[in-house]
């Protein structure tokens, strides 16, 4: 299997790629100069006044706000089940839409925190992998 | 300001028709509507043709010419419309807008589609969009609504699946629906899982059919013969088309698109949701009829299993829903769904709709959404029809 660093990403600005395995990778988004945003995924303009955007680092921890389990016909080279969810970020005021770690389905619940991982997951639809972002859950604190 | 008539209705049977094409299917309903109206084609001077998938799933375009050619309806502006599930309303719109601006008199609306076909997978939003590469596919934007509903308002599977069970009792009541037999809430849930909670009789099928109605001026429904008050008069009260926005946190729980659409929809009918007697909406999958039903104010917020439990959107009941089986029962053949909606309501309103029909039924709504985007919709067409 190719190592992640040969990998390319599903898109490009949507998360950071971590150099090495011990550092956690965050979502990116958006935001003018003016104060609008941030926006999630980063838009081309601000689409309050139409200004250039910045990036934002969104962090990379969330909890659930709502999830699902995809039980048939998986698109894009995924498992089945797949699951994903939308996640509300503990740094911004953001909801997003993101794909589930599929390994801890059990474990998923309304209000569980989850922390953003990156890895090889599925393919482009032709059968070249890619880097997606997932949340999993979060470890234990304390 | 003029207000369209829909003069003539064509319909066929929705279900696997493998062996036809969405030429034949279309050419079929659109001659089915001219004969309905008694116009002949050389009378319909603008056409609009539905369709989402067929340049994806055949490689064909610009199907609407194809489509009239066959009829005999030529020589005139053809448009042909893409809008996900709404294609059919926002056909429907635009053949109203061009009568109401004056630059047509009769106006021919097709919706065709073939989506029983196995190279269809789970329908998405967009191939290349973000979401869809990360796993969106159709139920389960559906799904994270129906988790969030169960969660902040009790909403139960029951009550998911008492939506499958009463469309697909209107389904049996009707010659143009794919599925007619009875099912039970029993059988909804233990369908197999396709997207938690939603089950495979929560799900449309996918279906291939056809579609059409006649719109015309007032004044050239008279020239056909018509006149106003003949049961065969159904108004266009109101006919728009909503699109949605980047709000976040966007809140699961309805779509403000769709309230926004409703309340304009009732305000240009001069109407609302007490004076609705039937209503036709997109129950794509069965949260999605709970939650139009609270959008189009139906019950309120949060009520909306309550309602489907209560009987009140049961043919017979207080709001009948979906008589015509809905996607659930029908069949979804995309671009065909929101024409099909509409020759519903002309059937009720006529006093044609057979075993289904709603007693005395003198105005209907048609509403249908297309495509999410940003936790919100792409598209929501809302129709009031009046006799």
């Amino acid at each position: 299997m190719a190592s992640p660093g040969s990998i390319r990403p599903v898109a490009t600005g949507v998360f950071t790629m971590p150099p090495d395995d011990t550092t956690a990778p965050h979502l990116l988004g958006g935001a003018c100069d003016r104060g609008h945003g941030p926006f999630f995924p980063r838009p081309t303009y601000c689409p309050r006044c139409l200004d250039p955007v910045h990036e934002v680092d969104l962090g990379g921890h969330g909890t659930i706000y709502s999830y699902t389990v995809v039980r048939t016909r998986p698109p894009l080279g995924f498992p089945q089940p797949y699951a994903v969810g939308y996640i509300d970020l503990e740094e911004y005021p953001l909801r997003v839409f993101c794909l589930l770690d599929p390994t801890c389905l059990d474990e998923l619940k309304i209000g569980r925190r989850l922390r953003l991982r990156v890895g090889p997951f599925g393919d482009d639809g032709s059968g070249e992998p890619l880097l997606r972002p997932l949340f999993t859950v979060a470890e234990e604190e304390g | 300001m003029t207000t369209p008539v829909v003069i003539g209705v064509g319909m066929m049977p929705f279900g696997k028709h493998p062996e036809r094409t969405i030429v034949d299917m279309g050419a079929e309903v659109a001659r089915a509507a001219l004969l309905d109206a008694g116009l002949a084609p050389t009378d319909i001077d603008m056409g609009f043709f539905s369709n989402v998938l067929a340049g994806r799933l055949f490689g064909d375009a610009t199907i609407g010419q194809n489509v009239l050619w066959e009829v005999g309806v030529n020589r005139i502006p053809v448009v042909n419309v893409e809008n996900a599930c709404t294609s059919g309303g926002t056909a429907f719109m635009l053949a109203c807008n061009a009568i109401k601006a004056g630059e047509a008199e009769a106006v021919m609306v097709v919706g065709s589609e073939k989506t029983a076909v196995p190279q269809l997978g789970l329908i998405n939003s967009g191939q290349t969009e973000l979401d869809t590469q990360l796993g969106l596919v159709a139920p389960a934007g559906f799904a994270l609504r129906a988790c969030r509903h169960m969660a902040d308002y009790g909403t139960t599977l029951e009550q998911l699946a008492l939506v499958a069970v009463k469309n697909r009792r209107h389904g049996s009541l009707n010659p143009a629906a794919m599925y007619r037999q009875l099912t039970s809430v029993e059988e909804v849930l233990s369908s197999p899982m396709i997207v938690d909670p939603l089950t495979r009789l929560q799900c449309c099928p996918n279906a291939d059919g056809a579609a059409a109605v006649v719109v015309a001026s007032p004044a050239r429904a008279r020239r056909a013969g018509l006149l106003p008050g003949d049961p065969r008069w159904v108004s266009v009260r109101a006919a728009l088309l909503a699109t949605g926005s980047y709000e976040n946190p966007q809140d699961l729980l309805r779509w403000e698109t769709d309230y926004r659409a409703a309340a304009l929809a009732y305000e240009r009918a001069g109407l609302g949701p007490a004076d609705v007697d039937v209503v036709e909406l997109h129950d794509a999958f069965t949260i999605g009829e709970i939650i139009h039903c609270e959008a189009l104010g139906l019950c309120p917020p949060g009520e909306g299993g309550l309602l489907v439990q209560s009987g009140a959107t049961t043919l017979g009941g207080r709001v009948p829903v979906n008589v015509s089986g809905g996607l659930l029962s029908r069949g979804h053949p995309t671009g065909a769904t929101g024409v099909a909606q509409l020759v519903e309501l002309v059937q009720q309103l006529r006093g044609q709709a057979g075993a289904r029909q709603v007693e005395g039924a003198k105005i209907g709504l048609a509403q249908c959404m297309g495509g999410d985007k940003s936790g919100d919709t792409k598209s929501c067409t809302m129709v009031v029809l009046g006799r």
